[in-house]
């Protein structure tokens, strides 16, 4: 257990928002050594040309806006960016889309240069703060199986080791782990890790009143899980 | 010097005493003096019923509270419960429900440690009832422990302490063992619960309704059942807990403690969302999100039953058979092939697995089975089953390695099977693996053939994949 509000949320709170914006985010998860992509908030063209020579291509480029949910629905990102040329086009192609769809008054912090994770089997990691047993993990497979099929599990924090691995084998779509047809066999510690790491974070942090770790990519095994987009929605508690 | 020789004994004695019943939950369940606060000789009354209860069957001092009376057919009556001069270990409180803060006070003067207070009319009947609870709560608080309100508090087979104000031609009691204790939120449940298992010769030596929950909660009563040595098996029923901040972890992290000692059965009520509003109003407690609580109870390793006789049903076999030992093979014999079909399926089902037997222990089956008989397993006796063949099955096969439990299928209709047989599966038992029996039928020789394996520890289930459950469930308590 660490001492005190996590700075990051605290910041948050000062500037009264209730959302963590994604690098926040990315940065709470590396705090607690869960694998991010990596990345950079830069400001503009020049910055981010900087910063992936770091990073590498494949990149993914995003607006970071407190005042846009739906960074899709306004064409504010970009996927699979994969030299200088496409990615200067790619900042101009968003400050224009931002301009176009998204409200006038939607402040911008920046831009997110981030590492394209390879593709892997897609699972989400989502929590909510019950009044009664405070947070709760919820795990499943990323996509239509959450959704339509609500196969999916729930644990309460604090989540051991044993009880990270009884939630992934509990779901119905865990076979998808085991390789299925042509699929590799997929790196279930590795999910298995970040569950009870998540479980920590969130046992630290009381403020956090929701959080979605979606997707969470899994690669094959030995080569690890990231989460590979995040959301924080926090309160007063 | 006699004197100066006894008294250290004395002394020891007393220490012994006091190191037993010290907490407030020991003198909950078993007290050497109860004080009924609203005591009455009128029969149909809950009062009546209660005082009726104890003072016919408790085994230790009963003192009876009421202005109103001074004195009837000989017993007689105190105006409060700071005229009894003799120490009390529970106080049962019985009054309406606007007197109850008054008398709670008297009874935390008095040095009473614990009370039942049974009266409803308090959170669970709206707002001005919650302000009683309140003002109740800050009579009580550090200063007595209290069981209730709106309950029916403690049944105890064993002492004969019975606050449940049902009259005994309408709710049945059951004996003491095998050892189940009920821990239950609702009181007319566990009133029916007792009814239905004494009916069935079912054991239930201990049980406790907690109503709405003012103090004393589950975990604690969890707690106190973990550590007593009469309980084997824990039941539970539940329809929600109501305190939001760290109620629900508290629970979790108590079952999760004592699971670990005794096996937990639960059965959680108000599990869709029609239901919460039942729940609500019943013991003013949210339902909650059923997935949360479902949650809980795989974390806690404990087993979720789903429904009440499903839940008796098992905590019978827990109570009564050993856990198997790391293994999920399932020996199956039977006299008929459709039911042992049906069973494979039930068993296949739940994870377990009837494995084949290695072709020389078939050699041996075969050596002295009927050529029609069956001995792969499930090992088919047929319709000319005798008891003979069961015991040579059960003793050849169930002590090996290869198997680590026993479903049993016996249809008595078959003439060759006899009530030797029952004897032959009690006997079974000495492998110490567990053993379930299915028998289905309506005759007077089949239904003496099941009360002989039940009295004697056998579980017997009319339907295959109620057996296979218990199979897995009692499988899955083991870690």
């Amino acid at each position: 257990m660490r001492g005190g509000m996590n700075p990051i949320i605290t910041k948050a709170l000062e500037e009264g928002r209730y959302k963590l914006l994604e690098h926040e985010s990315f940065e709470l998860l590396r705090q607690y050594n869960i694998p991010v992509p990596d990345f950079a908030l830069v400001q503009d063209v020049n910055e981010a040309l900087k910063v992936v020579k770091d990073i590498g291509y494949p990149v993914v480029l995003k607006v970071v806006s407190p005042d846009i949910i739906h960074k899709s629905d306004v064409g504010g990102v970009i996927l699979n960016i994969s030299n200088d040329d496409d990615l200067r086009s790619a900042c101009e192609r968003i400050r224009n889309n931002i301009k176009e769809k998204a409200p006038p008054y939607a402040r911008i912090s920046g831009f997110l240069v981030q590492r394209m994770v390879p593709e892997g089997l897609e699972t989400i990691i989502g929590a909510t703060k019950d009044p009664i047993f405070g947070h709760v993990i919820a795990f499943g497979l990323g996509g239509v199986m959450v959704e339509v099929l609500q196969d999916v599990s729930f644990r309460i924090v604090p989540i051991t080791e044993e009880d990270a691995r009884a939630m992934v084998r509990e779901i119905k779509g865990y076979r998808l782990f085991n390789g299925y047809r042509n699929m590799p066999v997929r790196d279930e510690e590795a999910v298995i890790y970040i569950i009870t790491k998540f479980s920590e974070l969130l046992s630290d942090n009381p403020n956090i009143v929701e959080a979605d770790l979606n997707p969470v990519i899994v690669l094959e095994r030995g080569k690890g899980a990231y989460a590979a987009d995040a959301r924080f929605i926090i309160g007063s508690v | 010097m006699e004197e100066q020789k006894q008294q250290p004994q004395e002394i020891k004695a007393v220490s012994e005493v006091s190191l037993v019943i010290t907490s407030p939950l020991d003198l909950l369940f078993n007290p050497r003096s109860v004080a009924i606060i609203g005591a009455t000789p009128r029969e149909n009354s809950v009062g009546g019923v209660i005082t009726k209860n104890l003072l016919t069957k408790f085994k230790g001092k009963v003192y009876l509270i009421n202005p109103k009376y001074d004195e009837v057919n000989g017993i007689k009556y105190y105006k409060s419960i700071l005229d009894i001069q003799d120490s009390i270990d529970l106080a049962v409180i019985v009054v309406p429900a606007p007197a109850v803060p008054k008398v709670a006070d008297e009874c935390a003067r008095k040095g009473v440690k614990v009370t039942i207070i049974i009266s409803g009319g308090f959170s669970e009947v709206g707002e001005e009832g919650a302000k009683l609870e309140e003002e109740l709560r800050r009579v009580v608080q550090n200063r007595i422990r209290v069981l209730g309100p709106n309950c029916i508090g403690v049944y105890n087979a064993f002492n004969g302490l019975d606050t449940f104000f049902l009259p005994e031609d309408r709710m049945g009691r059951p004996k003491p063992g095998p050892p189940v204790a009920l821990i239950s939120q609702s009181g007319a449940v566990a009133g029916a619960i007792l009814d239905w298992a004494a009916r069935r010769n079912i054991g239930v030596g201990l049980a406790v309704n907690y109503g709405n929950k003012l103090d004393i909660n589950e975990a604690e009563l969890l707690e106190y059942f973990a550590r007593d040595s009469r309980v084997k098996v824990i039941v539970m029923y539940m329809e929600g807990l109501k305190y939001p901040g760290g109620e629900g972890k508290k629970l979790l992290e108590v079952m999760k403690e004592v699971s670990s000692v005794k096996p937990i059965v639960v059965y959680k009520a108000g599990r869709t969302k029609a239901a919460t509003g039942a729940v609500k109003s019943h013991t003013a407690a949210l339902a909650g999100n059923y997935e949360i609580y479902r949650a809980m109870l795989k974390q806690a390793n404990v087993i979720e039953a789903d429904n009440l006789t499903d839940a008796f049903d098992m905590a019978k076999a827990l109570a009564t058979q050993p856990l198997p030992r790391g293994g999920n093979r399932v020996l199956v014999i039977t006299d008929s092939g459709g039911m042992g079909i049906q069973s494979v399926d039930a068993l296949d089902m739940r994870g377990l697995q009837v494995p084949e037997l290695s072709e020389s222990l078939q050699e041996i089956l075969r050596k002295q089975l009927p050529p029609l008989a069956v001995t792969r397993n499930p090992i088919d006796l047929t319709g000319s089953a005798t008891d003979a063949m069961y015991k040579f099955v059960l003793d050849t096969v169930l002590p090996t390695s290869y198997v680590d439990m026993a479903l049993i299928i016996a249809l008595m209709q078959i003439p060759g099977l006899t009530a030797n047989l029952g004897n032959y599966i009690i006997e079974a038992k000495r492998f110490n693996k567990p053993i379930v029996v299915v028998s289905f039928g309506g005759n007077e020789y089949v239904a003496k053939f099941e009360s002989h394996l039940e009295e004697n520890g056998i579980p017997v289930y009319h339907a295959p994949h109620r057996a296979a459950k218990r199979c897995g469930r009692c499988m899955s308590t083991q870690k």
